[in-house]
């Protein structure tokens, strides 16, 4: 996003007002471009609705799992209270994963829009970190360590304890977006691609490594973040400061070092970008239907785009990852098709048809039916998602052993099941609310962040209910039944999925998305 | 005259929501002849465009190409017209070459490579054929917009600001294209704040203000320092 040297810039002109000064430009840009971003919102009353759950959910899973019976007990209680500091260092890798991916996280205003304006990089990096909370993973993430926290800790030591745990929040965050920075930097330097993949492929290897030996439970046992629990749950005493204090300082320097490498990156030429766009794509035969030259052209579409590209490949094989060295068993693995689906979605198919940029106006031009540009599109979403999730199952199932039949037809139901609901869903919203957007950049979202929140959350929460019961399904012993469950399910999203296709063919509809998507 | 017009648009209305784009808009347009749209910005001239090309339907008025209705037979009136749009107008993930071949397709042309690359060619895109379309500069991105619209022939050609960002190998080229369709008797609509070059390619200007027709003239009576003075008091 970035776009010139600013007045947010030290040293960047004779008038250049110093680091302090700059710095204090920069924060009031965020505001103002927060702002700016907070005008477009459409619907507020929705967004402000969102906040207050956002709010409700927070604080319940910061406090109800505390009263909940078998709290602070010696049984599961004591069980999750060995497993929280993992738990705290995943999320530190994540939030890494995360940021990597979208080469530096989030754009508070895209590179476009920006593109008159001098946004400088410090503001870049500050609205990155604004929006990176914006983001259902970082939520369920975010209640799943307050939930455990108010489920272990001592009642006296709650308060102290969540407002650690909120602090580690901002740290991975703020951790991971510096990383994603100083990998983008990398990237972007000559021979930078290889270097990453070289880099990225080491702590691939030295994970596997670990894990092949036995010693991961040893490893996690270590980790620096058993130090931090052990003091965030000591109560209001001296460690607890200690701690507290570690995590807002470092996170202070952290988001002051941050400015670094996003300067760095700014002033690198984006490799994967420039490579994708100047690649010379030898001509391939025509295919012999016309659903065949429109389902390639969007293939392309979504296979040279670089944040698809990047956010397929860590959808695909993290949760895969995570699935292999956690030892998911067949039945818990009927969670992860939806999880990738949804994510899958959220790379493009909730805006489906900005994938055609500028280029719908002319692409609705063409004489084909308008249902076959919709079977197109509808077909490699499919694809895109189906590939993305069976990728994830067979990684995770490496370690699983041969499923048995109520297994395997609980798999290949939810993975049916999943991918239609997402598909449909998908297709409605790009129908619904169509954005102009430019995934071009791979910090392109295909949609604002607010409504990314809304979606995201939609998704997930129907694809994790589907996955357990399919779940269910997979330890009753008759392998009819996930089959027998699965058919309205089916039918229901196949209907739906009907009735946007005979929306789509809708000429003012039509013309709408077409118009905005182009604009 | 005394054929009957190919493009014939009778009191063309054309309303996004409260905003009401194209307010009553009469136009004809000739099998051989050149049509220039010249309007300031607002006028409503891309809109029409638009609705020629069958992209956005209209709210009211009657509209036929060739004589079909762009309401009832839009698929028909698409494989007749060939069409530039004003912004982009083209897939940015997908090369020149795919975007031809997606139009033959749906087209069902057949022997049409030669003719491309030779419009490639003539545009100086050959070398970018092969290139995604997200990487272009701006006037390659227009130019490659006028070779797709004009590569199947078709039977009315609508340029949508084809001039824009352009450097006059690519305006001159888009001035034989026009040339070629006339000849060949096809309806040309072009689109255009650029007067000068609207006169020299076409034989009829229409103005467009506020989202309705105020003028038809001879092209010529827009040229040089008098036409000059005619547009802009058109335009107030």
């Amino acid at each position: 996003m970035p776009t010139a040297l600013s007045s947010t810039e030290a040293g960047a002109t004779s008038r250049s007002p110093g680091h302090l000064a700059a710095a204090r430009r920069a924060v009031v840009d965020v505001g103002i471009l927060f702002r700016f971003r907070k005008q477009a919102v459409r619907r507020r009353h929705l967004a402000r609705m969102l906040s207050l759950v956002f709010l409700g959910i927070t604080s319940g899973a910061a406090i109800v799992p505390a009263f909940v019976p078998g709290a602070r007990g010696p049984g599961r209680a004591f069980d999750i209270l060995l497993l929280v500091p993992s738990g705290m260092a995943a999320i530190l890798v994540l939030t890494m994963a995360s940021a990597i991916a979208s080469g530096g996280g989030r754009e508070l205003i895209s590179r476009d829009h920006a593109g008159p304006h001098p946004v400088s990089p410090t503001t870049d990096h500050l609205g990155a970190l604004l929006l990176a909370p914006l983001n259902i993973a970082w939520m369920v993430q975010a209640w799943i360590l307050l939930g455990s926290v108010a489920f272990v800790t001592p009642l006296p030591h709650l308060f102290f304890a969540q407002v650690a745990m909120l602090l580690w929040m901002t740290f991975s965050t703020v951790a991971g977006q510096v990383i994603a920075w100083s990998v983008e930097a990398i990237r972007r330097a000559p021979f930078g691609i290889a270097v990453t993949r070289t880099l990225l492929g080491c702590v691939g290897l030295g994970a596997a490594i670990v894990q092949m030996s036995g010693k991961t439970t040893e490893l996690l046992d270590h980790v620096p973040t058993v130090w931090v629990f052990v003091g965030a749950v000591d109560g209001f005493t001296w460690r607890w400061a200690d701690t507290v204090g570690l995590l807002l300082g470092a996170s202070v320097v952290l988001i002051v070092l941050g400015a670094l490498p996003a300067h760095l990156a700014a002033r690198r030429m984006p490799r994967d970008e420039a490579r994708m766009e100047t690649e010379q794509h030898e001509p391939r035969s025509m295919p012999s239907s016309v659903l065949g030259v429109l389902i390639r052209t969007d293939r392309a579409s979504v296979w040279r785009s670089v944040p698809m590209r990047r956010g397929v490949l860590v959808l695909a094989v993290g949760p895969g990852l995570v699935a292999l060295f956690g030892d998911l068993q067949w039945q818990q693995m009927t969670i992860l098709p939806g999880l990738v689906a949804s994510g899958g979605a959220l790379l493009f198919g909730i805006n489906a048809w900005c994938l055609d940029g500028r280029g719908a106006l002319w692409r609705e031009n063409l004489p084909a039916p308008a249902t076959a540009l919709f079977d197109a599109r509808t077909w490699v979403l499919a694809e895109f998602l189906g590939v993305a999730s069976l990728i994830t199952v067979l990684v995770g199932a490496l370690r699983a052993g041969l499923p048995n039949a109520e297994q395997l037809a609980a798999l290949v139901a939810t993975l049916i099941v999943v991918t239609l609901q997402v598909v449909g869903a998908a297709l409605r919203w790009s129908l619904k609310h169509p954005y102009p957007v430019d995934l071009r950049s791979a910090r392109a979202t295909p949609a604002p962040p607010a409504a990314m929140v809304g979606y995201s959350a939609r998704l997930a929460t129907c694809t994790t209910f589907t996955g357990l019961i399919f779940s269910g399904c997979a330890h009753v012993p008759n392998w009819r039944l996930s089959l027998l469950v699965a058919m309205p399910c089916v039918l229901w999203s196949a209907a739906r999925l009907a009735r946007t296709r005979r929306r789509w063919e809708d000429p003012v509809i039509r013309s709408v998305v077409v118009s905005t998507v182009a604009a | 005259m005394n054929q009957a017009p190919v493009v014939d648009v009778r009191d063309l209305h054309v309303r996004f929501g409260d905003v009401e784009a194209v307010t009553g808009i009469d136009l004809e347009a000739y099998a051989g002849q050149a049509t220039a749209l010249l309007g300031r910005n607002g006028a409503g001239k891309s809109t029409t465009m638009r609705v020629l090309a069958g992209v956005v339907p209209p709210s009211s008025g009657t509209i036929t190409i060739a004589g079909l209705d762009i309401r009832r037979e839009t698929l028909a009136v698409k494989q007749l017209v060939g069409y530039c749009p004003d912004v982009g107008g083209l897939v940015p993930r997908a090369t020149p070459w795919e975007h031809l071949q997606l139009s033959a397709k749906l087209r069902r042309l057949t022997g049409w490579e030669d003719r491309a690359r030779d419009l490639l060619g003539r545009f100086e895109l050959g070398d970018a054929m092969n290139r995604v379309t997200g990487g272009f500069s701006h006037g390659m991105g227009r130019r490659l917009s006028v070779v797709l619209a004009a590569m199947h022939e078709p039977q009315v050609l609508l340029l949508d600001e084809p001039f824009d960002g352009v450097d006059p190998i690519g305006v001159e080229a888009t001035f034989e294209v026009i040339a070629d369709a006339r000849a060949r008797g096809a309806t040309i609509l072009l689109s255009t704040h650029l007067r000068d070059l609207a006169v020299q390619a076409c034989g009829t200007a229409l103005v467009l203000r506020g989202g309705s027709r105020v003028a038809a003239v001879d092209a010529e009576d827009m040229a040089g320092e008098e036409g000059a003075r005619a547009y802009r008091a058109l335009l107030d």
